[in-house]
């Protein structure tokens, strides 16, 4: 079978089956699975830089919690129509990756993990200090309005299903527009650099500019994840935007492998899947979640993803039989 | 003016603290400065040598016998780490490293909690220790004065033995070129493991003296984390020098901080390392390249 149709394939079971999974599951595990919608994006975002770019950010939590306050902030006190309300967060994620980006694209390797950190740890100290605006400690509470619908009205997003559609429409176009992203002249261009950046340069591009485009295209994507998870929890705190989280998005997308453009959506879901498992198991459940990361770091390098390469590559041969 | 008058206190604190922050970090500085690995257990190393010296107290009684086991047993555990897992991966990135390193920490530090609780555990100082010495009109507690004092031959040790030694010699060449300096008939790959152990054993010293003074609880890997590596970037990769730099400049932005402006006191090491990364992305000691 043609490998390209096979993918086509899965994807089309995939969206099928996320569609109907509202009357397969649950409710609970209908909320474990927006927040794997939502930590998807993250990760994906993520791994423009991570994967593609060949950069390890410390600080990616930055933005997504800006997102996450930005919208919760608006909903409470303007009351901002919720499309209106989620894309904001994302625009004040991208800018604040504009302003930051500025600084930090000019870095390679660990000093660019370490400026990320710092300007993280900025955000973080004004989210906890900067108590009008955000609550402090205590965060922010505010309900998710309800969505107006031109033609149809409006329609309440109390429901965990209505939600869930909303999450999932919102993903599914992000995340799809991060993959057009890798197949335009820039996306390529990202490969390039992290390949060798100074070759890049004396082509002709300008790859300062260019990383600073990438940098805020991956930061407006971590401003949408992060807007959607407040008002997914109604809800945001520091916990938002702590170095855990930046730890967090950083596991995500390596155990699903940054080599791929599925890898960490595969990763966000192991991850999100594994924790709700294991704790519901065991109080010990961190030294198993210990145990997996190590195995995984050396048993399967390039992350679940890699784990089917040998599968893609039958897959290839019996098509070059079937071509010859 | 009050503040004025405790400024010369605030500022011993500052410097104790930046001398002990050196201590950790100068075991880091081995092995992520020089090495290149990623090692985010390194927290984790200096919070068993604490966990270690307590129970060390508790059997033997004696801080000076803790003092010498704790760090061999926790220089140990590291030569464990390097030998059977980070070697399997060292010609991967930094990304390997570190998750692999998270999961280390991630067991460590959920069996320290199952093995001694997690309730702060006060950890008794030798007599000779536990005073107050007078000075300039000054009482200070004889104990961070044993912290500075420590970190200060730890630094002269580490400094002889790196740069007029043989030994130091091998190492500071086989960090700079690996292959050929395997090719000239040294075993590189037990020099680094060697020096592993030497930068983990660092950590558990550091822990022994910093348990009593930083009371020792299972949180006190993640509180110390973020500041090694702020110390290590900021003062330049792999520059012992470096590292005391910055560590004194942390310790004493993070104590007067508290002092002048409190609301942002968490702020300003962060700010230092911006600064230095975006004037500097070498490091204040660091070399290009």
């Amino acid at each position: 079978m043609n490998r390209k149709i096979l993918y086509q394939l899965i994807v089309l079971i995939v969206l099928v089956i996320l569609v109907f999974m509202p009357n397969l599951i649950s409710e609970y595990k209908l909320n474990l699975i927006i927040r794997m919608a939502i930590y998807a994006l993250f990760a994906v975002s993520y791994n423009i830089l991570f994967g593609q770019a060949g950069l390890l950010s410390f600080g990616h939590a930055a933005y997504f919690g800006m997102g996450a306050y930005t919208t919760l902030f608006l909903f409470k006190h303007v009351k901002m129509p919720l499309i209106l309300g989620i894309l904001s967060g994302g625009i004040l994620g991208g800018l604040l990756g504009l302003v930051f980006g500025i600084f930090v694209v000019r870095l390679g390797g660990v000093s660019f993990g370490l400026l990320t950190l710092a300007f993280n740890q900025f955000i973080y100290a004004i989210a906890e200090k900067w108590r009008p605006v955000t609550g402090g400690e205590d965060g922010l509470t505010a309900s998710r309005p309800d969505m107006y619908i031109p033609g149809i009205g409006e329609v309440e997003m109390f429901s965990t299903v209505h939600w869930y559609y909303f999450v999932l429409i919102t993903v599914l176009i992000s995340i799809f527009g991060c993959w057009y992203f890798t197949k335009t002249p820039l996306g390529r261009l990202n490969l390039c650099m992290r390949e060798n950046e100074e070759r890049t340069r004396f082509i002709g591009y300008n790859t300062y500019l260019s990383r600073l485009i990438i940098y805020v295209l991956s930061t407006f994507f971590a401003g949408i994840a992060g807007a959607l998870a407040s008002s997914f929890q109604e809800f945001v705190s520091t916990s938002f935007i702590n170095l855990d989280k930046s730890a967090e998005v950083l596991m995500m997308t390596f155990i699903g492998g940054g080599g791929t453009f599925v890898g960490p959506i595969l990763g966000a879901c192991f991850l999100i899947y594994i924790n709700d498992l294991l704790s519901t198991l065991t109080e010990r459940w961190a030294v198993i979640q210990g145990a997996i990361f190590i195995l995984l770091v050396l048993y399967a390098p390039r992350g679940l993803s890699g784990l089917a390469e040998p599968l893609t590559k039958i897959l290839d041969k019996t098509g070059e039989v079937q071509r010859a | 003016m009050e503040i004025l008058s405790a400024l010369p206190v605030q500022l011993l604190h500052g410097l104790v603290y930046g001398m002990l922050l050196f201590l950790v970090a100068s075991g880091l500085t081995l092995i992520f400065g020089m090495m290149g690995v990623l090692n985010f257990a390194h927290g984790t190393l200096y919070m068993l040598g604490a966990y270690f010296s307590f129970t060390l107290l508790q059997v033997t009684e004696n801080f000076w016998l803790s003092l010498l086991l704790a760090p061999i047993l926790v220089g140990g555990i590291g030569i464990l780490i390097e030998r059977f897992l980070l070697r399997k991966i060292h010609t991967y990135g930094h990304a390997h490293q570190l998750l692999l390193t998270f999961g280390v920490a991630f067991i460590i530090e959920e069996m320290v909690k199952w093995i001694w609780g997690n309730e702060p555990l006060f950890v008794k100082i030798p007599a000779v220790l536990s005073g107050s010495v007078h000075f300039f009109g000054i009482s200070y507690p004889t104990y961070r004065l044993f912290i500075l004092a420590t970190s200060l031959v730890v630094f002269a040790i580490l400094f002889t033995i790196l740069f007029k030694t043989r030994a130091g010699i091998i190492v500071l060449a086989a960090v700079s070129n690996r292959d050929m300096v395997n090719a000239l008939g040294i075993n590189v790959p037990l020099v680094f493991t060697a020096l592993f152990g030497v930068g983990a054993a660092l950590a558990g010293l550091a822990g022994v003296i910093g348990g009593p003074y930083l009371i020792t609880n299972p949180g006190m890997a993640a509180t110390i984390i973020v500041d090694l590596f702020v110390v290590i970037v900021a003062g330049g990769l792999g520059s012992i020098q470096g590292a005391l730099l910055a560590s004194f400049l942390v310790g004493e932005l993070q104590s007067l901080g508290v002092l002048f402006i409190p609301e942002l006191a968490i702020v300003f090491e962060f700010l230092l390392m911006a600064v230095i990364l975006i004037i500097k992305p070498e490091g204040l000691l660091g070399e290009k390249g």
